[in-house]
């Protein structure tokens, strides 16, 4: 057998895992007429999707919007870090250490904070992605950089190159792979995160909407919410993945 | 002359726990004199950062509801770990086992997990209400998965050479499960429970914040609306122990069931 055809009779089997559960949850929540606190129907949930789809194309921007721009800001923050620790050895002792301490609290336990810093608005959302990723990219790119053969460095350093020719030409390309695994891990993070902060306090997302819902006990809108805010993050986690892809041409 | 040698080789390693003890309590002293001192140094607003004998101070004079906090989040995120870790590695095994039904569920899993945890959490405390168990429940929910994918990737890495040496040695699925596979996968199955005491915590915090009466997630919540930013901080103080000290006891049961070496 082939890797080809056994990779798209896994494609199948996932195709048909899906679909069994759709039927299966189609099924249960018709067949034993369940009310929608309980469980609501996929159809019903898609009808749901369909009728308040401005509302959720509006929130899932929303969202998204916040959730990109920490996104990028953190994999900035978290890569600029773990350079600049490994160019100037001795600020590792101090940056390790804090990191490791902010990085014990999980980062959702500093949203109340953050939201009393930075008010309700989008502000509090982005540093809240932020924090969340640049943490994530940071070990990823640091534990990159870190992997560089000994005496690859020797034999640049005999032919005269210095640190930031050092940095560029040989670890970088060699911390890319785990540095961009941690970016595509991270993206999926960065939408939660950005939800999350959102329930605590917000004028407007997804996590704005389930927080509205539940208030009125809204379960299908819940539903809905949650099927949008899923499918965002497969789109966001999709992208940076393709991404991955193009650049690490050689894998 | 075995005895004593065995003794000296259990001080040494007495003495290098104390050590390593000593320097996670000057590494600890050094942290909390740079706080104390950068905030009178820099002036630093208490909106921002509160001084650290303030929040000290704070715990100090009414410690009930940190310590009911502690206690109760404790036990929300230690039944969420168990039971995740317990099925997560069953389903690894599972996997491991039936491939078609590997291909078939795992994709519903790694859809189920860009679900944001909050929006599942108010199904859970919907379906729940609002007890220990849903909060339980919502730490199970983040905790599984990591640890079936990595048992997965453990049960994976053993080598075939292995199992058709101990095949021919007439060994059933069930032995070579428990003394073969099993034990290979098992540095890698630490892994992923180390990742797991961080997110049970975090599932457990979150779960709370649909309302309750005790909690660490609800110190944090009911000071956030009332602008408390020593209370914050001082349930942030409180988090970290218990999740410092939670991954702490999960990595020293790592070194004392992978004492052949953890993977890191």
């Amino acid at each position: 057998m082939t890797p080809g055809t056994s990779s798209s009779l896994a494609v199948q089997r996932g195709l048909l895992g899906g679909l069994i559960l759709i039927l299966a949850w189609e099924g249960l929540a018709r067949g034993l007429a369940l009310p929608s606190y309980v469980l609501p129907a996929v159809s019903e949930i898609i009808w749901s999707i369909w009728t308040s789809r401005s509302l959720l194309a509006e929130a899932a921007t929303y969202t998204l919007a916040e959730a990109v721009i920490g996104y990028v800001l953190g994999c900035l923050i978290g890569i600029g870090l773990a350079v600049f620790i490994t160019m100037i050895p001795v600020t590792r002792m101090v940056l390790l250490p804090l990191a490791t301490a902010v990085n014990s609290v999980p980062v959702v336990a500093y949203s109340p904070l953050i939201l009393l810093w930075f008010g309700m608005g989008i502000a509090s959302k982005i540093v809240m992605v932020a924090m969340a990723v640049s943490f994530t990219v940071f070990l990823s790119t640091l534990a990159g950089l870190d992997r560089v053969d000994r005496r690859s460095v020797d034999l640049m350093r005999s032919f005269g190159a210095g640190r930031v020719g050092i940095l560029w030409r040989l670890r970088l390309p060699t911390a890319l792979p785990l540095m961009l695994s941690g970016m595509r891990v991270a993206t999926v993070r960065s939408v939660i995160v950005a939800i999350v902060t959102e329930m605590l306090g917000a004028y407007g997302g997804i996590g704005w909407v389930i927080f509205q819902a539940v208030l009125k006990i809204d379960f299908v809108q819940v539903w809905s919410a949650i099927f949008v805010a899923s499918a965002a993050s497969l789109l966001f986690f999709g992208l940076v993945g393709l991404a991955e892809r193009k650049i690490l041409f050689w894998k | 002359m075995a005895a004593p040698k065995a003794g000296s080789a259990a001080r040494a390693q007495w003495m290098a726990r104390a050590g390593g003890l000593g320097r996670l309590v000057l590494g600890l002293a050094i942290a909390a004199l740079v706080w104390e001192g950068s905030v009178l140094l820099f002036g630093i607003r208490p909106h921002y950062l509160p001084k650290l004998s303030t929040i000290l101070q704070a715990i100090a004079t009414t410690p009930k509801p940190y310590v009911d906090g502690f206690l109760r989040t404790l036990a929300e995120t230690l039944i969420g770990f168990v039971a995740g870790g317990a099925f997560g590695i069953a389903m690894g095994i599972v996997f491991f086992r039936v491939r078609a039904l590997r291909e078939m569920v795992f994709p519903i899993f790694i859809v189920s997990q860009t679900i944001p945890v909050i929006a599942f959490g108010a199904l859970v405390v919907l379906w729940f209400g609002n007890t220990l168990l849903a909060k339980a429940v919502i730490a199970f929910y983040l905790t599984f998965f990591p640890v079936a994918v990595n048992t997965l990737l453990g049960l994976e890495s053993v080598d075939r050479q292995q199992v058709a040496l101990m095949r021919s040695f007439g060994a059933s699925r069930w032995q070579l499960l428990a003394r073969l596979q099993f034990p290979t996968a098992l540095p890698h199955i630490f892994v992923a429970l180390r990742l797991a005491s961080s997110l049970s915590l975090v599932g457990a915090i979150v779960g709370e914040w649909f309302g309750d009466t005790t909690g660490l997630g609800v110190l944090l919540l009911q000071a956030m609306y009332n602008e408390n930013v020593v209370s914050i901080w001082a349930t942030l103080l409180v988090s970290a122990l218990l999740g410092t000290g939670f991954y702490a006891v999960v990595a020293a049961a790592e070194r004392r069931l992978v004492f052949w070496g953890a993977e890191q």
